[in-house]
């Protein structure tokens, strides 16, 4: 019997001793999340305005475009220099985000990725020059992977990496495609 | 301090995490292939290691035996959580860099085995060192197996170009299969010098 009460004291003993672990250690992660996490919101914010600001750099005001949640117009001078506009699409490793700058004429001036689980070393070449210098200038046309060196006017694959060229190209022809819907609709 | 000495230099190579011990040979295969990658990740691994192994160093006594593992567990993901909170309030671009690793080095082998092995039953202070020598022997293997793989696989080092300019980068070096031969000659490479530091000791030892 008494070996019996033994037994139950030691589980109840033991499952104290991981129940306190665990309090302890929500304890301390709550404290920590409590001090940081007004502090990491406005980063998130400053951050935000500056993969902005690294995309249009001549602008000098974003605004944010009614109903479309995401979508900035930049202006210069009261003038529209740019739509700035998010995209995914699916890549070799998952959901590739990214945002696009689109000029008023439709065509394309800038990307930048914002989150990617692309190969390392072959797939997230297509944050960096030479892949994403091809698409300044380029229209939805024009927006489609070739695997052939001589085909100036398309977009060059990254070798080893086709199906990530792909999907940058395709997310990068919907936001084109979509920003020449807005403009149309708004003339 | 000898004792301290040959408690963080064991790390290095006698008892080298991945080369040696061979755990988490998962992230050394995903992520060595750049340097700065290999560099980030070690670097996160001997902190989080470091850490863990003095907090479980200090509450070993206070730990029910057959708890440990899950006790530790918990610790090693307070240390990750919190390290990650402050990385992404103070320090949100370095936080996007490392974002993926961090989460990741909950479930590293190594660290877990470290604190079962060595902190649960040594003073916090050699504990510590035990762990900053085994995140450094591990930082140490990453950084070889990058190195090798970035300037095969990609031409580079550190994203300079190494190789002439007609090289044509051998894309086996970048994927899985390439580090796994690597890192297979890497440990024979590791063996032969071992048994050679064995040697000279054995040597040393008849001489005295």
């Amino acid at each position: 019997m008494t070996e019996h009460n033994q037994d139950n004291n030691s589980i109840l003993k033991i499952a104290l001793n991981l129940a306190g672990a665990c309090i302890i250690s929500g304890i301390i992660i709550a404290t920590v999340y409590y001090l940081t996490h007004d502090i990491a919101k406005q980063k998130q914010v400053e951050l935000n305005t500056l993969a902005l600001k690294s995309l249009v750099t001549e602008a000098d005001q974003y605004t944010p475009i009614e109903g479309k949640t995401g979508w900035y117009t930049a202006t210069q001078n009261g003038k529209v220099i740019a739509y700035i506009v998010p995209t995914e699409s699916k890549g070799y490793g998952g959901t590739i985000k990214m945002l696009v700058a689109v000029g008023p004429d439709n065509k394309v001036m800038k990307y930048t990725i914002l989150d990617a689980k692309e190969t390392p070393g072959l797939g997230d070449k297509a944050s960096r020059a030479p892949f994403n210098a091809q698409f300044a200038g380029k229209t939805s046309a024009n927006l489609k992977v070739t695997k052939d060196a001589s085909n100036k006017d398309d977009i060059q694959a990254i070798s080893g990496a086709t199906i990530t060229s792909r999907a940058v190209t395709l997310a990068v022809k919907t936001a084109v495609d979509e920003v020449s819907n807005l403009t149309k609709g708004g003339k | 301090m000898k004792g301290l000495w040959n408690i963080f230099s064991k790390g290095l190579v006698l008892e080298n995490p991945i080369f040696v011990l061979a755990l988490s040979l998962c992230p050394a295969l995903a992520v060595t292939t750049s340097v700065v990658n290999a560099l980030t990740m070690g670097l996160t691994v001997t902190f989080v290691i470091s850490t863990n192994n003095l907090v479980v160093s200090i509450v070993r006594n206070l730990v029910n035996p057959k708890v440990r593992v899950p006790i530790y567990i918990t610790s090693i993901a307070t240390i990750v959580t919190v390290a990650e909170l402050v990385l992404q309030a103070f320090f949100p671009l370095l936080y996007k860099d490392l974002g993926i690793y961090l989460s990741l080095v909950v479930v590293f082998a190594i660290i877990l085995a470290r604190a079962e092995v060595f902190a649960s039953k040594n003073k916090p202070l050699p504990s510590f060192i035990d762990g900053f020598g085994m995140g450094c022997g591990f930082t140490l293997a990453m950084l070889i197996i990058g190195a090798i793989r970035e300037v095969f696989g990609n031409g580079t080092i550190l994203g300079y170009q190494v190789m002439w300019s007609s090289y044509q980068p051998a894309l086996i070096m970048i994927l899985a299969p390439g580090a796994f031969i690597l890192i297979g000659y890497l440990v024979a490479a590791t063996k032969i010098l071992s048994e050679y530091i064995e040697k000279v000791k054995a040597e040393k030892g008849e001489a005295i």
